[in-house]
């Protein structure tokens, strides 16, 4: 499809471009607050990867016990993450549950989605094969 | 694409493949043909038995021993799941969970059930759970 591969290699190009800019600026300028916010969110990115990649690997839930795990846990980890690099007060550490649930709600109805998509697919192909 | 086939008795079983370049879809379809030759070996009560992938329906990893499952019989064998994926690498064979290769060959349908798990249904009326994030690779298959 060539508009998801113009995202994907949007995303790419985006992200090769922040790394190009920031390595110059790193050389000639040190780390300045930008580059810091930039390099966490590169941080909790990868920590939030790697966990749900144990999630996914090790664990066989339900779609809806799984996603309502996750929630908990990622918010637990953008809290923690965020009083530790000081995104998050004490007044206003609520807010990383927000953040994730939007993040959260967006995966599960792309992963629905997807999932039934290639359910789809892979059972069409199979009837196309019986038939030959 | 056009297959060309022809009866030479005598003669051992030949796959002629021309191609006017050397592309991915050229190596994909010689590894898979290179597959259908590739045998297990395993056991069964202590006799070594060499097994076909095409009469394979699924390996899977139980307590660090794998086992491979025809239509009727189990065997035991002496390798692990990542030695079995690089061995079956563009074959029939897929990962389907941590736990569990399939052959696709034998995959009737794929189900989404009530509690949204995902469940493979093989001819020999065998059903196996799909893990969501392997999927994509057994979609890769077809």
């Amino acid at each position: 499809m060539p508009v998801r591969k113009i995202l994907k290699d949007t995303c790419i190009l985006a992200a090769l471009m922040i790394l190009a800019v920031f390595t110059l600026s790193i050389i000639w300028s040190g780390i300045t607050a930008e580059i810091s916010l930039v390099l966490a969110l590169f941080g909790l990115a990868l920590i939030i990867t790697v966990v749900n990649f144990l999630f996914d690997e090790y664990l066989s839930l339900t779609i809806v016990v799984s996603y309502i795990i996750k929630y908990f846990v990622f918010s637990g980890i953008v809290m923690l993450f965020g009083f530790i690099v000081g995104w998050f007060f004490p007044s206003n550490f609520w807010m990383a549950f927000i953040y994730v649930g939007v993040v959260l709600a967006l995966a599960f109805v792309i992963d629905a989605f997807t999932v039934k998509r290639d359910i789809g697919y892979i059972n069409e192909h199979i009837r196309k094969g019986n038939e030959q | 694409m056009q297959i060309i086939t022809r009866q030479e008795p005598g003669k051992p079983l030949t796959v002629t493949i021309e191609y006017p370049e050397y592309t991915e879809s050229v190596r994909g379809i010689i590894k898979r043909i290179e597959s259908l030759d590739i045998r297990f070996s395993a056991f069964s009560d202590d006799r070594r038995m060499h097994i076909a992938m095409s009469d394979v329906y699924y390996l899977e990893n139980v307590d660090r021993k794998v086992f491979l499952y025809t239509g009727d019989d189990v065997y035991r064998l002496d390798a692990s799941m990542q030695e079995i994926g690089k061995i079956t690498e563009d074959s029939d064979l897929v990962r389907i969970s941590r736990t569990c290769i399939m052959n696709t060959s034998h995959l009737t349908e794929i189900k989404q059930l009530k509690n949204s798990r995902l469940e493979a249904m093989l001819d020999n009326g065998e059903r196996l759970i799909v893990s969501r994030k392997y999927l994509r690779d057994i979609k890769r298959r077809f």
